[in-house]
């Protein structure tokens, strides 16, 4: 920006030096004198506010709330003689978290490294660097930091596994995903009659385990209701168009804590009674409900930027419409709208954390109501709640660096 | 391919219907309402019951998230009742606001969660059992203000909990006395008890009950004064939903089983096995041949001795739960009413039950 | 023989009608058409059923009579004697004031924001960069949560901090001057009136006089002219209003610590509920509204502001004149949708505090029916949702009539 000036003045200086730490924050922090004032002005808030932060947290601030409150974060009330009585089933959530990183482990495998691998790492190593946390062993056992620590051998047994066996491909993975899924709800719920697993309600699950559950069933169910919705509002037949679109801006329109309380008030009336319909599942209906009307409308937005020609020239080549639409429009659709879906999976995990309204015991509810119950620790709700938008920030942040790397891989922008 | 995707979507579909389904196979009866609730709670196995999860001492939740205090306990003794294992409770977290929708919705079988019995939540919610805890709003203040009076409150801002009669008694006291006070409502206790710690309301108002487990809590109790008078009548207690009478009746019960084990001088210690030559006692824990109606209530003949073994009387549950954040009950109105023998009764309280005989 | 006859019944234009294009897609409809009918119908019996059953309330009877609990805060008058209908209308305005400064506030607070996004300074935008990278990551509501626990570290109203005892600021809120009407409402309200009239009068001659402008050429600062005629016009009718009714119209209130708990009264007094709703709507909106900046700048092709550059614009010009007004188009669709986030999200006040909508819905749900309720109040903010898509609209459609 301060070349022009340079150039209307009649004497130049001898051209700057442009290399080295020197040159270059010359250039990009001291290019002009508004520019350098910027420099000093940003650095300097940037300076307060952290010094301001470290103080507080190394001399003020008391951080015994969270390892007092410790796994309950996490798992929710599955550490707690309430759910289940006369034997630990803390190793329950663990188990399943142990099934999850060997699938990574094999996704490692199949992905052959890169953004697969960098996943899978990250989530062994975080979950088995939970193991060193300074809590009590009557707070948490032995057998729990050994459950949580063999998440790194899990994930190398996955790639192993993924390497020696068919398993590592794609169709598998997808069934795996599945059965994963399966496994995971089977250990947390418990089968009737089997010794170890005793049936716990849903109405237990809480803690971040809540958030990933409802955000891991909103976004594979709100991906593909998502993109019916869609097609179903560019349809050409009136009647359908119009029930998509009505679905769509209504569920766009009301805030989400009004539909989950009515998920609550007027959904059970909806069905006969005894209808086996829990309060954890209504709630993941309105979510995924919710997030579909927004995840179709980024894929239309996908779909409104093709060129016709695509269509046509699969309706030329003899494709039936579904199979244009299938094999042709929606993997170009969705590859050019990958970062609005990510943006849509991330509001979808920072919506889970609404079901507060409604009384469940999720990440933020429960540290709350924690609070609102033991009020000796009233005064530490700000570290609670720096830690609460830390684990959030974690998880979201890994979401959108996914999304770039898929971005960067797919090519977008640049075809 | 075919072959693949269905696969996926049977196996989706698998895992939507285990997402979907309650845990036993929730006894689906063909006709709507034709079974009663005791046999629902029974073939379930567990009894849901609505509770608090942020009132010290009535209902919270400790260090490892169990769900402990006063109303916990009386749904574990009405489990402990009907199922024989006070355990088997499924804990149902409710905010203020949701209580109504939650009882009218009949998807509980028992609310236990310092709720006013009220003529309107009579009608429309579901039925009070006997009164198990007698409260009265107050308001709480900084010591450092002075006020000795509520009336002196003119010109202050008040913090109130949403979804409470208080919010409603409140209005009624501001109109009465034409009081120039500001109101601001918070949905859950957290924030409330900082808005009040850091001045931002000058009072806080809530059942007396609750401004005293709050007080014991707050780091120096002695710089907040809980300013004499009440302006309501606050009875608390457990409440069913409409259309059950025996169900309605079974709690009422176990209530009394709690009240007058105590009167007797029964507690979880001396639980009578055998006769003891009380009348009144061998009765009440079903050890001669005369009952208190068991039967009709579909209950075992010796139901007493389980609720009594498993969660105490009434005095017990009250001395594990309130009395250590200085709820005193000698004196008040939360002392018994009755003395058994019958000597000197009534003893000055109103924690009263219909005789079991 | 009679294979033939059917055969040639079930065709259609020739075509035999289970193959034909047209009819399987009626069919389609008619079907889709019969299952969602069927769904309500059957949703619909259920909960009538339900409702008969157990006793549950409903109805909208209620909305007539006296609500009686207080509100909060309020923008419109309210007293508790007033109707559940006017309550409703109450909480609404409150929901809509906190949008509309909400929007105005994120959308200049993600501009700048933005735009340092893209500066050449790496330390802005670096800073810029870890500013949307952090708050679009955190759900509002902790941010929420939050940032009403910072606002109580304020000293209590009695400690107030204060400046030259005019505005104060504390825990409870803030409290600046502000005009109100002296004595009677009426003049206040005439000169307001006649003062918004001078205002479109200023924006008419700016308007007329820049078109003078562009076509004759004739200098004539339009902007001095349209100010000049819109104060002109208000000072003229303040001293007419004064003189007739023997009172200034307005009066700037200051505000003042009174009674034995220093509550501040008079002047503006913005609690703290809805400075909390507003700081934190805004800080989380405003990160994503300053992506959608930064893409609908950077939509514009580099070669306009090396243009701009080279005719000796500067850098502020290049971005007022050639770049915001193509970027534009780009940046209104998203930016509405956004609006309509910080709408919806204002329904989480009830956590700390603030009398929105919601929160005041949630009251209304012990003494009256709670499936009404929420029907209205869903009414209510699919309402306000229809009105930013019309405004979205409406301004589509200009920039349609612009471009042509």
């Amino acid at each position: 920006m301060a070349t022009p000036e340079a150039l209307t003045t009649a004497e130049m200086p001898p051209p700057r030096m442009t290399t080295g730490p020197a040159g270059w924050a010359r250039d990009n922090l001291f290019a002009s004198y508004s520019s350098g004032v910027i420099t000093i002005v940003s650095a300097g808030v940037v300076l307060y506010v952290a010094w301001q932060f470290i103080v507080w947290a190394f001399t003020s601030a008391d951080w015994s709330i969270i390892p007092t409150l410790g796994g309950t974060l996490i798992i929710g009330q599955y550490n707690s003689v309430t759910v289940c009585d006369s034997q630990n089933c803390f190793w329950r959530p663990q188990a399943s978290l142990l099934l999850v990183t060997t699938f990574l482990g094999i996704g490692w495998a199949a992905a052959g490294g890169g953004l697969a691998r960098t996943v899978a790492l990250a989530i062994a190593l975080g979950s088995a660097l939970m193991a060193l946390l300074p809590l009590p062993l009557s707070e948490m056992g032995v057998d729990v930091r050994l459950l949580l620590a063999a998440n790194i051998p899990a994930v190398f047994l996955g790639r192993a596994i993924g390497l020696r066996t068919p398993l590592g491909s794609l169709r598998w993975l997808i069934i795996l995903a599945i059965l994963i899924y399966i496994a995971s709800i089977l250990l947390l719920r418990g089968i009737e009659g089997v010794p170890g697993l005793q049936p716990i309600a849903s109405r237990y699950w809480g803690g971040l385990m809540l958030n990933l559950f409802l955000a891991v069933g909103g976004i594979s169910m709100s991906l593909p209701l998502g993109i019916l919705l869609a097609l179903g509002r560019r349809s050409r037949l009136p009647f359908i168009k119009v029930i998509c679109v009505g679905i769509i801006e209504f569920f766009r329109g009301v805030p989400l804590i009004t539909l989950l309380f009515m998920s609550q008030v007027l959904l059970p009336l909806a069905f006969p009674q005894g209808f086996p319909l829990e309060e954890v599942t209504r709630a993941a209906i309105v979510i995924t409900l919710f997030s579909s009307a927004y995840m179709a409308e980024n894929i239309r937005g996908g779909l409104q930027g093709l060129h016709p020609g695509q269509a046509e020239a699969a309706r030329a080549l003899g494709l039936p419409v579904w199979r244009a639409t299938i094999h042709i429009t929606l993997p170009q659709a969705i590859r050019n709208v990958v970062p609005a879906i990510v943006g849509q999976f991330i509001s979808l995990f920072k919506d889970t954390s609404l079901v507060y309204i409604i009384g469940m015991l999720d990440l933020v509810e429960i540290g709350n109501a924690f609070i609102g119950g033991n009020r000796e620790f009233l005064d530490n709700s700000r570290e609670l709640f720096i830690v609460i938008a830390l684990i959030f920030w974690i998880f979201n942040y890994g979401m959108s660096y996914v999304s770039r790397r898929v971005e960067s891989n797919l090519g977008v922008g640049r075809r | 391919m075919v072959r693949f995707l269905a696969l996926v979507l049977v196996l989706a579909a698998a895992a939507m219907v285990l997402t979907a389904c309650t845990d036993n196979g929730d006894p689906a009866p063909e006709n709507g309402d034709m079974m009663s609730r005791l046999a629902t709670v029974q073939e379930r196995g567990t009894l849901v019951c609505a509770i608090n999860t942020s009132l010290p001492g009535f209902g919270a939740l400790d260090d490892d998230g169990n769900n402990v205090g006063f109303d916990i306990d009386q749904c574990r003794a009405v489990a402990a009742a009907v199922l024989g294992d006070p355990d088997a409770v499924e804990y149902r977290p409710t905010v203020a606001g949701e209580r109504g929708p939650t009882m009218q919705a009949g998807e509980v079988d028992l609310m236990v969660r310092n709720t006013t019995w009220t003529s309107v939540r009579d009608a429309t919610w579901g039925n009070f059992a006997w009164t198990t805890f007698y409260d009265g709003q107050g308001f709480m203040v900084p010591a450092s203000l002075g006020v000795s009076d509520p009336l002196e409150l003119d010109g202050s801002t008040v913090c109130v909990l949403q979804g409470t009669t208080t919010e409603l008694n409140l209005e009624d006291f501001i109109t009465q006395h034409n009081l120039n006070i500001r109101v601001t409502t918070f949905d859950d206790q957290a924030p409330l008890s900082e808005a009040y710690l850091a001045g931002q309301c000058q009072a806080e108002t809530t059942d007396r009950s609750g401004l005293t487990s709050v007080r014991a809590t707050f780091d120096n109790p002695a710089a907040h004064v809980i300013l004499p008078g009440t302006i309501s009548e606050e009875p608390l207690g457990p409440v069913v939903p409409h259309g059950d009478e025996q169900w309605y009746d079974i709690v009422k019960s176990v209530v009394a089983i709690l009240i007058y084990s105590e009167a007797y001088g029964i507690d979880s210690r001396n639980v009578p096995t055998a006769q003891t030559g009380s009348r009144a006692v061998d009765r009440l824990f079903g050890l001669g041949d005369s009952n208190w109606g068991q039967e009709d209530l579909g209950l075992s003949q010796t139901v007493a001795q389980d609720i009594i073994r498993a969660v105490g009387n009434y005095g017990e549950i009250y001395d594990r739960h309130l009395t250590p954040l200085g709820l005193q009950r000698e004196g008040t109105r939360n002392a018994l009413w009755i003395a058994a023998p019958c000597e000197d009764c009534p003893k000055g309280g109103e924690i009263y039950a219909a005789p079991l005989r | 023989m009679a294979g033939h006859h059917t055969a040639r019944l079930l065709t259609y234009q020739g075509i035999p009608v289970w193959r034909h294009i047209v009819v399987i897609q009626w069919a389609l409809q008619v079907l889709s058409a019969v299952a969602v009918a069927g769904l309500v119908f059957w949703f619909f019996t259920n909960i009538s059923n339900a409702i008969d059953d157990r006793d549950i309330p409903y109805g909208f009877s209620f909305l007539e009579r006296a609500y009686q609990t207080p509100i909060g805060e309020h923008v419109l008058p309210y007293d508790s004697s007033d109707t559940y209908a006017y309550a409703f209308l109450v909480a609404a305005s409150n929901t809509v004031v906190l949008a509309i400064v909400g929007v105005i506030l994120a959308i200049s607070f993600g501009t700048l924001i933005g735009i340092a996004r893209i500066s050449s300074n790496w330390a802005l935008s670096r800073l810029a960069l870890a500013y949307v990278e952090f708050f679009r990551n955190v759900p509002v509501l902790v941010l929420i949560l939050f940032t009403f626990y910072i606002m109580l570290l304020l000293p209590p109203v009695a400690e107030s901090y204060s400046v030259g005892g005019r505005v104060y600021l504390h825990n409870g809120g803030l409290a600046v001057p502000w005009p109100t009407p002296a004595g009677q409402a009426l003049p206040a309200l005439a000169w307001l009136a006649l003062a918004a009239a001078g205002a479109a009068a200023g924006v008419l001659t700016h308007r007329f006089l820049t078109r003078r402008e562009a076509v004759t050429g004739h200098v004539s600062y339009p902007l001095t002219a349209g100010i000049a005629t819109a104060l002109g016009i208000a000072l003229i009718f303040w001293i007419v209003i004064a003189l007739l009714s023997g009172a200034a119209p307005l009066t700037i209130e200051t505000p003042a610590p009174t009674g034995r708990f220093s509550t501040i009264e008079g002047g503006l007094h913005v609690r703290a509920g809805a400075i909390v709703m507003l700081i934190s709507l805004v800080i989380y909106t405003a990160a994503f509204i300053a992506e959608i900046v930064r893409a609908g700048i950077q939509s514009v092709g580099k070669g306009q502001t090396e243009a701009a550059l080279a005719t000796g614009l500067h850098s502020v010009g290049v971005l007022r004149y050639i770049v915001f007004p193509q970027a534009v188009r780009v940046i209104v669709p998203p930016l509405i949708s956004q609006c309509l986030n910080l709408t919806k999200n204002s329904s989480l006040a009830a956590a700390i505090g603030f009398a929105d909508l919601t929160n005041v819905a949630i009251t209304m749900t012990q003494t009256a029916p709670a499936i009404s309720i929420f029907l209205i109040i869903m009414a209510a903010y699919l309402l306000m949702s229809l009105a930013w898509s019309a405004i979205g609209n409406i301004y589509n459609w200009r920039a349609r009539i612009v471009g042509t």
